[in-house]
Order: structure tokens, then sequence, then C-alpha cells
């Protein structure tokens, strides 16, 4: 088993782009601190319809009422300009956004856990004797016995049969080369949600971890 | 007037989140999706209503609930009330001081 930088095809130098975007970064370095309601405040407004932040605050009084301390108020503003800022995009690259975002947020959040300069981006994985997949990987962590894989979705409506079968394929071949390759899918958006697509796919799930908004941070080696 | 309760506040965000999925279901492929995601994030409205409908809500969360439907009432792109279908539940929920 072995990594490889994805080809920088036309989809990959555009998309490049958007990931180097510093609102992405932005975006990712305030939600990797954040908490659950925050980080569902940022998922909202950045889908939203609205770009009035008052009616935002009134949405989420636990974040912006008088219960909130002034610390998590100030990091709630800050999420909610951050959020307005990718919403008022054109919608074709707020989505491109909002999915550079959540690869962002995973990359930051797993370097926590390993050596940051074990996290890689855009990879694929070549096994002997087997086609390369064409879908690199969004986030992979490389060492040795201990490798990961991860995809990463912005809504459980990201979740469909290709990407299950490729993880599932993945781990399946890592195996066969008596490798430990860890696969799993990072969806921002709730578990109950995940657990309502997968339902419906017949796809192999049973070694793909998942980690979904409730969860993020157990990338990060934290108890959620 | 008297206070607002949580089934009051459920009763107003299920009437929105069926238009919200009506609108969903127009996706003809994620039908059963549409469909699913509703049931299960309905069954959770209802559970609540059951186990504490009746405990009286402060304004500030009958305005968060209100905050919310107004906000889906503005979608028409379908596609994006199906990313919503997710996301009203659970900033509902947040609102009442519910786990997801």
């Amino acid at each position: 088993m072995r990594f490889q930088d994805a080809a920088r095809d036309g989809r990959a130098v555009v998309y490049a782009g958007i990931q180097a975007d510093p609102l992405v970064a932005r975006a990712a370095g305030l939600l990797g601190d954040a908490s659950r309601a925050q980080r569902l405040l940022a998922r909202a407004v950045m889908n939203g319809e609205s770009t009035d932040a008052d009616g935002w605050r009134s949405m989420f009084p636990t974040l912006f009422g008088p219960a909130a301390t002034a610390a998590d108020r100030e990091r709630s503003e800050v999420i909610l300009e951050v959020s307005l800022a990718v919403a008022d995009r054109g919608e074709q690259v707020r989505s491109q956004v909002r999915g550079a975002l959540v690869e962002e947020l995973t990359a930051i959040l797993l370097g926590r856990r390993v050596e940051a300069a074990n996290v890689r981006r855009e990879r694929r994985i070549l096994f002997d004797g087997i086609r390369a997949e064409i879908h690199p990987y969004d986030v992979t962590v490389e060492r040795d016995r201990a490798a990961e894989a991860w995809d990463c979705k912005w809504g459980a409506r990201g979740i469909n049969a290709d990407v299950l079968h490729q993880l599932d394929d993945a781990h399946a071949h890592a195996t066969d080369e008596d490798e430990r390759l860890l696969v799993g899918l990072v969806v921002f958006d709730a578990r109950r949600s995940c657990d309502v697509r997968l339902a419906r796919q017949s796809a192999p799930t049973a070694a793909t971890r998942l980690v979904t908004l409730e969860t993020l941070d157990a990338l990060a080696g934290r108890k959620p | 007037m008297p206070a607002a309760t949580v089934s009051d506040a459920i009763e107003r965000a299920s009437a929105a989140y069926a238009a919200l999925a009506e609108l969903g279901e127009s996706i003809e492929d994620e039908w059963s999706y549409v469909t699913d995601l509703q049931a299960a994030w309905q069954a959770r409205f209802d559970a609540i209503s059951a186990a504490r409908g009746g405990t009286a809500i402060d304004a500030a969360t009958d305005a968060a609930v209100d905050a919310a439907i107004d906000e889906i009432a503005l979608i028409a792109d379908p596609h994006r009330a199906i990313d919503w279908l997710s996301t009203f539940p659970q900033v509902v929920l947040l609102a009442l001081g519910e786990p997801g």
C-alpha cells in the first residue's frame, strides 16, 4: 500500500483554488475549537437564505443570549460573521467552499492527534495489482501501520454507494496486503440524518467509521 | 396570555417542516430519502412533545423556533430544502434544550 498525489487535472486545479481561499482556513480554524451548537450555527448560516445577522442571533439564543459566557458569545459572533461571508458567495462557489471547509476542519482535527506532517490532502492509495481509484481521498493520515483515509461530506445527502464502496475496497485491499488502514466518512451533519441515508445503501459499511457533527472532536482524539 | 409550551412550538415547527419536505420531494431521485428523513425527525419531535409537551418555554426559545420557521419559509430551491430537512430539526431541538 502506498500513497500518491492525485493527478492535477482541470477539476483539481479549480478546486485547489477554492481550498486555498483564506475564508476556508479562517472558518475551519474557528470551527476546530467550536462547540457543537456553534458548528450547527455555521451549518445553518452557510446554507441559509437570510443574511440578517439579528435573525440568526434570535435563532440561537443559547449562543447569543444572556446565558452564554462573554467568551462564547464573542466566538459565536465571529463564527456568524464568517458563515455569513460564506453564504454571501454565489450558490456554486459556496457549495465548493463548504466542501473544502469540511476537509480543512478534518485535517485540523486530525493534526491534533497525529503529527501534522502525516496529514495529507487529495491523495490516492495504490495497492499491488489493483487498478487505482480515480477519485482521491480528501484527507489521509500517512504513517506506518496506522494509516487512515477519510472522505468528507457537507451533508448526509452526500453519502452514496460510490464513496462507500471506495472506502470499503481500500480497507479490504489494505487487509489483503497485511496493512492497517482505517477508513471513514466525516459528515458535517447530524448522526440521525446520516443513519437515514445509510439505511438505504446496499454498499458495505462495516469497516467504515462515521464521524458526524456530534462526534467531530473524536478526530482529534477527544471524547465527544 | 398563557405562556407558550414545548408542544406549541413543536406543533408550529412540524407544520413548517412538512411544507419543507413537500418541497424536497420534488427531487424525484431523493423522494425516499426525503420521506425517511422527515419521518425520522418528526418521530423525534413527537417523542419530545409526548415527554414534556406541557412544559412552558421562555420568550427567547419561542422566538428562536419562529426564526427557524421564518428561515425555511424563504427556501424555494428543493435541493436546499433537502439540506434543511436535516438542519431545521437540529436548530429547533437546540432551542428547546434537547440533545439531537
